[in-house]
């Protein structure tokens, strides 16, 4: 009686585990997200394969399980009398080493050849890639593209072209993440090394991910968002965006100000993790702010160190108009 | 030894101070035991504050800070509060007794271990109310994080853990010399119990391991400056401004940090094959087998730190490397868990509160294993690295492996340490409301990794995330509830536990020959060992001469 109960409990409990959530919410899956890259798409392959093996083994092993815990209960019989005097088996010992070594060339040989569809950028138009590179800073990613457009934490890319990212960090910065789930997996952005790492999305879209690797406390804010727009609206974003750039770019200014200073004194300047800078006399100083941002003070780190004169301009020229 | 208690000046006979001076590993054991129990509330309420945290969206029931400084104590402590030092408190109570020795090798070097741990623990416990609050960089102290990080939080931390080293290397050669050179008459290698067996490699293995954390710590001080009087040092070997390598770092911790793992899994392991076979009144299936594993596991286990990595940029052919020798690592662990099941097959099983756990264990620890197999495979593990995916990966393994092996022993071991047996009934619904609690905290951690939710992030606004969380959040406090359910238990039995004699599960071993709680110097005689189950091998005897007595 008592281990029929067990037995039921043991199997509605994952039914249960499994339901509940789902009925509440979509936020995550039994699979990695919607691929919208070969290389994403190549990763899922590689773990719905594997899953296979995992769920058979699963299944077996808690099969048997329960069904040795209901078949060998003790039910009538004396407490300490003995079960089968079996000391092992040398013939099953040696097949259950033997399974998961196949099982394991299976995964291992499946993960190889899908490699190349996840590693290598599409060499074929190497001509028309897009290579932007991405520089992780506390708390904020930058977008650097080949003309020298800058954007912060919301990159724009064509449909159907390779893009390849170069991701790093600035010296004196922590180690930081890139992770867009549905453009492939995570690079860390490591001071002094340049990681690669890219995506081909084929639909125009945003797909959004964030920082993966602890980097401070406002880790949880270092999001970042890939828009992926059609091929000739890219090329007229990148033209105007570069113009703009050239005559002291309020939009750009208006990035940096929500991405990099807001991040921690709040998108009015009320205060956060870092103090009130509303009505501060530094907004409205190019000089003192320059200052400030390229050298941090107490606990706020240098979040313009490397930053251009065209960036500290676009800052200076949006703070001008909208500082708190 | 009686002659040996007159000597003995009286004010180390108090109620108190006895145990302060005390050189009897059980004691120590016991000492090792209750404060580790002591950290794993601490660290387990504080898992139970960060998940409210969790619970929802754009929630600021935590500061950014403060939250930080409860995940980096959280899991430091975890790990080097409570699952190495409670394995460490059930290895010297047991192995002297499991292989009928009357003490430790170094008797006052085992309490020098323990009170290292002791002041180590305290030390990372006070470093709350250090200048700038605890450390804030997680259990790995990543640089540069850790080394730009303000205060003092993060240099207490290091000296906490250096602390603590030193404890477990004083320890683990404790260990290695007792289990080489004072086994009794009869018992060879592989008449040894499976849980000394795993002690002897946690032995090993921390030794080999231990050095390389240090160096790697050293180096973080330094690199954060030290200054003693006129003298000063600093270095920059994790700081890219200056020529150094941040991932330098991380090479030395995971090379500690893998084996780790196992030095706290193996002994959990251990204990599973000593409760199975009891509980299943069957010999374990494959002895040799799953010793050889053992051994096995230590071994590949300082073999496959760099897949905690593959996200830093490693030349492709190292992570393949890895891979495949993280892979190698399953096939000793599968083995393990075959034979497990193998030795319930045909037995006649009880189901009391030790062996409920040994099962949970079971259950469990094959999920936290499989999981693991999408983490070897280094490009999925670039989906999946760092996400909940893989806080639920080792959380399978460290609490639903580990924490229910723990709980197993102290059930099953109970009785042996302080002569009364737990309440099975208390023990029986705390098993429950640990299962069910620890499965609705933990699995939809899978599901949010794969939906994109980073580990470590204080507070989130994708709100789709929410569901999971509060599922999860909702599972830790039906564990908190299992727990404080334990210490009713303890408290309970302490004041009316069942008394149940010397052997209450009829078991194998030698821990069980001699009276429960044990003499100080633990045996009158100790029986020569003909096989690893002296004690069943001996009531066979006493029934066989019975039985001759009997009329036919």
């Amino acid at each position: 009686m008592r281990a029929r109960l067990v037995v039921s409990v043991l199997l509605l409990l994952p039914v249960a585990l499994l339901a509940a959530p789902v009925a509440l919410a979509d936020g995550g899956g039994l699979a990695p997200v919607t691929p919208e890259s070969p290389n994403a798409g190549g990763i899922r392959d590689s773990y719905l394969f594997v899953s296979i093996f995992v769920v058979g083994i699963f299944l077996l092993v808690e099969g048997l399980l329960i069904a040795f815990i209901v078949k060998y209960r003790r039910q009538k019989r004396d407490r300490f009398e003995d079960g089968a005097p079996i000391h092992g088996s040398s013939k099953l010992e040696l097949a259950w080493t033997a399974f998961p070594v196949v099982i394991l060339f299976l995964v291992g040989a499946f993960v190889f050849w899908k490699l190349p569809v996840i590693t290598d950028t599409p060499t074929a138009e190497a001509g028309d890639r897009l290579e932007i590179r991405v520089t992780g800073q506390q708390f904020y990613w930058q977008f650097e593209y080949p003309n020298g457009v800058i954007a912060i934490d919301h990159m724009r890319a064509p449909a159907g072209v390779p893009v390849l990212l170069k991701v790093t960090a600035p010296d004196d910065d922590v180690i930081h993440s890139w992770w867009i789930p549905a453009l492939g997996g995570k690079i860390d952005a490591i001071p002094g090394k340049v990681n690669e790492t890219w995506f081909e999305a084929e639909n125009v879209g945003t797909y959004k991910g964030q920082c993966a690797e602890l980097c401070g406390l406002e880790h949880a804010a270092m999001t970042a968002e890939v828009e992926v727009m059609p091929q000739a609206e890219f090329a007229t974003w990148l033209d105007t965006r570069r113009a703009d750039q050239t005559a002291g770019s309020v939009v750009l200014g208006q990035e940096m100000w929500e991405g990099v200073c807001a991040k921690c004194h709040g998108l009015e300047g009320q205060g956060g993790i870092g103090r009130k800078i509303a009505g501060s006399a530094t907004l409205k100083s190019p000089q003192a702010l320059e200052t400030l941002v390229r050298n941090g003070i107490r606990t706020m780190p240098a979040v313009g160190a490397d930053w251009t004169s065209e960036q500290i301009d676009a800052l200076v020229s949006y703070l001008e108009e909208n500082a708190p | 030894m009686a002659a040996r208690a007159e000597t003995v000046p009286a004010w180390q006979r108090g109620k108190v101070t006895s145990w302060l001076v005390t050189t009897d590993h059980k004691r120590i054991g016991i000492l090792y035991i209750w404060t580790s129990l002591v950290f794993l509330l601490i660290s387990g309420l504080m898992a139970i504050l960060f998940r409210i945290q969790l619970s929802q969206a754009n929630s600021d029931f935590l500061s950014p800070q403060r939250y930080n400084e409860l995940i980096t104590f959280h899991g430091t402590s975890m790990v080097f509060l409570v699952g190495v030092p409670i394995l460490a408190g059930f290895a010297n109570y047991l192995v002297p007794l499991m292989i009928g020795a009357p003490d430790m090798a170094f008797p006052r070097l085992n309490a020098l271990s323990y009170w290292m741990f002791f002041l180590g623990g305290a030390v990372l416990l006070l470093s709350f109310f250090a200048k700038g609050g605890a450390a804030q960089a997680g259990w790995t102290a990543y640089p540069p994080l850790s080394t730009q990080a303000p205060g003092h939080g993060q240099d207490l931390w290091i000296l906490s853990l250096h602390i603590l080293t030193v404890s477990s290397i004083a320890g683990a050669i404790n260990f290695i010399v007792t289990i080489h050179n004072l086994r009794t008459s009869g018992m060879t290698w592989t008449r040894m119990p499976l849980f000394v067996w795993s002690i002897a490699i946690f032995g090993w293995l921390l030794v080999a391991i231990l050095p390389v954390l240090s160096a790697g710590l050293t180096m973080l001080l330094l690199d954060r400056g030290v200054k003693i009087g006129p003298w000063s040092i600093e270095t920059h070997f994790f700081d890219a401004a200056q020529g150094g390598a941040p991932v330098l770092y991380q090479h030395a911790f995971w090379f500690f940090g893998h084996p780790e793992v196992y030095v706290i899994v193996l002994p959990a392991f251990g204990i599973i094959s000593e409760i199975l076979p009891v509980f299943s009144r069957k010999p374990v299936f494959g002895y040799k087998a799953i010793a050889a594993s053992t051994v096995a596991i230590g071994f590949f286990s300082m073999l496959v730190w760099a897949h905690h990595m593959f996200t830093v940029g490693l030349p492709l052919s190292l992570q393949a490397y890895f891979m495949i020798a993280s892979m190698v690592i399953a096939v000793p662990t599968g083995m393990k868990v075959f034979n497990w099941l193998a030795t319930l097959w045909r037995g006649n099983l009880s189901f009391d509160t030790p062996m409920l756990y040994a099962l949970g264990f079971l259950s469990l620890f094959v999920i936290g294993g499989l999981t693991g197999i999408y983490l070897a495979a280094f490009p999925i593990d670039w989906q999946l690295h760092d996400s909940y995916f893989v806080v639920a990966h080792f959380h399978y393994t460290l609490f639903g492996g580990v924490v229910f092996a723990i709980f197993a022993g102290l059930f099953y071991w109970w009785p042996k340490m302080f002569g009364r047996r737990l309440d099975e009934r208390l023990g029986k619904v705390q098993f429950w409301l640990l299962f069910i609690g620890f499965n609705l905290a933990f699995f939809p951690q899978h599901l949010l990794g794969l939906g994109g939710m980073p580990r470590r992030i204080y507070t989130y606004s994708n709100e789709s995330w929410e569901g999971y969380n509060m599922v999860s959040t909702a599972g830790s406090w039906i564990m908190g509830v299992a727990v404080l359910l334990f210490l009713v238990n303890v408290i309970r039995t302490w004041q009316s536990g069942a008394r149940v004699g010397n052997d209450p599960w009829q078991a194998d071993t030698l821990e069980w020959y001699t009276t429960s709680p044990p003499p100080p110097h633990n045996f009158d005689d100790v029986p020569y060992v003909t096989s690893a189950r002296p004690l069943y091998d001996l009531r066979r005897k006493l029934r066989e001469q019975r039985g001759d007595r009997e009329p036919a």
